[in-house]
């Protein structure tokens, strides 16, 4: 008997629309990595890394700097939160003047630096290995700051504490993904949907 | 093609319910209807339906060339002129589209006739690719059908290979108005899909989508370079981010050229280059003259069957209300829809990627269908 191939889907699953399982939105089980963080080019460099690559770091990260930097509306917020002398003026004007924002303290290296020397025995040749079979970090190049009540700490510009002296740490990447701290604006699409209260679907 | 009755599964509302298809009853009247289904033969569904679909689908795409090339089809069709440029680019740079559906008049014998395509927003998606196709697997174990019996409907199938082949940023987002329940049902559906497929998805409501500085952003403020919108192009094109469209770096599904698809404006346009085709209706761009017996009057953009106007070969005039008072209107010989006992069917064709992917049928009581016509299962059986 010759079969006729079928006209239907082989099969029709769904993963996520059933409550049951939910086995794609569980959160799988993040590792930690590991991230440098240094106050200055200088104090990476003390740390037995290329000193260019120190420099490299620093600069992606003071580059980034005014992009994530929380804003405060004055001066004097900015302060209660960073210290005295701690802030400087933001790119964005408001009405009434500047936006404020706290200054770079320091800086975190994701994929850049090659470790020399951290680990001891770890020869350069090694090292570049290691790095070539792991990949890319997916630690990203950022500023970091202090508060005013916690010098020591280092913290990411949306205030998640990476260490508390300088040197290796580690890390859960998705807790240190820099965000833009310019307000977005919203609400600019569906207007029409409120406006002409289509029965219940805007499809068709 | 025939309409049989059939008792409806035993606790399909649970089941329905489970899997998030809570809008099966609306207003205590059904939407899924189970207690009857359509039967085909293999012949009606390969040579009637599956081949005219992608023949329909091929001459389609073969008019957006010739409209990007003509300022006046582009008037015709009331484009807005400042989008122009982004839609022919978005068409000569090959952006991929992913789905889409046209509507038959069809009743089993003679061609299928083309009532409209549904090229930008189409939904009922999840009851044809899922729901329709778990009711005839169920009927089959519980020997309520014919084994043997089939359907027409690769729709899972074909939207998880797409989702798998097609070129698309990721994360890919995707937006629904956050108020219609029924939408957010076809998205998650769709998401689900794309899971299957491998890729990294993520939902935002269309309200909370953002704007920096002309690019498109997610809550956190990060960019969003891929985004599947159940939302018409017409509507986004004339709201407050309509200019962030032209700057921000996002793929789009669908993508802007299908609104020149989605438009009924297409009807005139394929009568015109192809008069006389067995699947298609005269239409013609309409003025404000009266609709006269065995027409149809449509607006350029409407859904769900709102502001349409008919007149039987008889003289009885049907109209229904909507909120598409504000565009330019076609007029379309009446197909008249089949009636089946008290009921009108149409018959809705699926499309994804270039390939006609299964039918789904809509029942109504008149011989407009709308969002509230009922939505019932079919089978293939000789």
């Amino acid at each position: 008997m010759k079969v006729r191939p079928s006209k239907r889907s082989q099969k029709a699953a769904l993963i996520f629309m059933l409550p049951a399982t939910g086995l794609a939105l569980n959160g799988c089980a993040e590792k930690q990595v590991e991230a440098q963080v240094f106050s200055t080019p200088d104090e990476c460099a003390a740390f037995y890394n290329p000193p260019e690559q120190c420099q490299a770091a620093f600069a992606e990260a003071a580059q980034l700097h005014p992009k994530v930097a929380p804003r405060y509306a004055n001066k004097q917020e900015c302060e209660a939160d960073f210290g005295p002398g701690q802030c400087e003026t933001a790119p964005e004007q408001h009405q009434q003047g500047s936006f404020f924002m706290p200054m770079m303290m320091g800086f975190m290296a994701g994929q850049m630096l090659n470790r020399g020397g951290l680990t001891p025995g770890a020869g350069q040749a090694a090292n570049q290995q290691t790095v070539a079979a792991t990949g890319r970090n997916p630690v990203p190049t950022q500023p970091l700051y202090k508060s005013r009540d916690d010098r020591n700490t280092f913290r990411t510009a949306t205030n998640t504490a990476v260490a508390s002296q300088p040197g290796s740490t580690t890390i859960r990447p998705s807790a240190v993904q820099p965000k833009p701290a310019a307000l977005a604006r919203r609400g600019g699409f569906g207007a029409q949907a409120a406006q002409r209260s289509v029965n219940r679907s805007y499809g068709g | 093609m025939k309409r049989h009755n059939i008792a409806p599964r035993p606790g399909w509302q649970d089941f329905a319910n489970s899997v998030g298809f809570t809008f099966h009853t609306i207003d205590n009247e059904p939407y899924w209807d189970e207690s009857a289904y359509y039967q085909f033969s293999l012949q009606q569904i390969e040579q009637d339906l599956e081949t005219p679909t992608e023949e329909l689908h091929q001459m389609a795409l073969d008019l957006v060339p010739d409209i990007l090339a003509d300022e006046q089809l582009l008037q015709q069709l009331a484009i807005p002129k400042p989008f122009w440029d982004y839609i022919a680019a978005s068409w000569r740079s090959g952006e991929p589209h992913l789905y889409g559906r046209m509507d038959f008049s069809y009743n089993g014998t003679g061609p299928a006739k083309l009532l409209e395509l549904n090229y930008d927003t189409p939904t009922s998606l999840f009851e044809t690719g899922f729901f329709q196709w778990v009711w005839l697997e169920d009927q089959l174990m519980r020997g309520q059908l014919p084994q043997g019996a089939d359907q027409f409907n690769s729709l899972q199938d074909k939207l998880e290979q797409a989702f798998a082949q097609l070129p698309l940023a990721q994360p890919f987002y995707f937006s629904s108005v956050t108020e219609s329940i029924e939408d957010k049902g076809t998205v998650d559906y769709l998401m689900d899909i794309a899971l299957q497929a491998g890729l990294n998805c993520r939902y935002i409501q269309l309200e909370q989508l953002g704007d920096i500085e002309g690019q498109l952003v997610d809550m956190d403020g990060f960019p969003i370079n891929g985004l599947f919108k159940l939302y018409p192009w017409e509507f986004m094109l004339q709201e407050d981010f309509a200019s962030t469209i032209l700057t921000s770096k996002t793929q789009w599904l669908e993508p802007c050229w299908k609104l020149l698809l989605s438009n009924k404006g297409i009807l005139p346009l394929l009568w015109q280059k192809h008069q006389g085709h067995p699947n298609l209706l005269p239409a013609f761009f309409a003025d404000k003259q009266p609709v006269e017996a065995g027409w149809v009057k449509k607006p350029l953009f409407s859904r769900e069957g709102a502001n349409i106007e008919l007149v039987t070969a008889n003289g009885q005039r049907l109209t229904e209300d909507g909120p598409y008072t504000d565009s330019g209107y076609i007029r379309q010989a009446l197909a008249p829809l089949p009636q089946f006992g008290d009921n009108y069917t149409l018959i809705g064709s699926w499309v994804v990627g270039d390939s006609a992917a299964g039918i789904c049928i809509r029942e109504d009581n008149s011989l407009i269908t709308k969002d509230s016509s009922r939505f019932l299962p079919h089978i293939i059986l000789d």
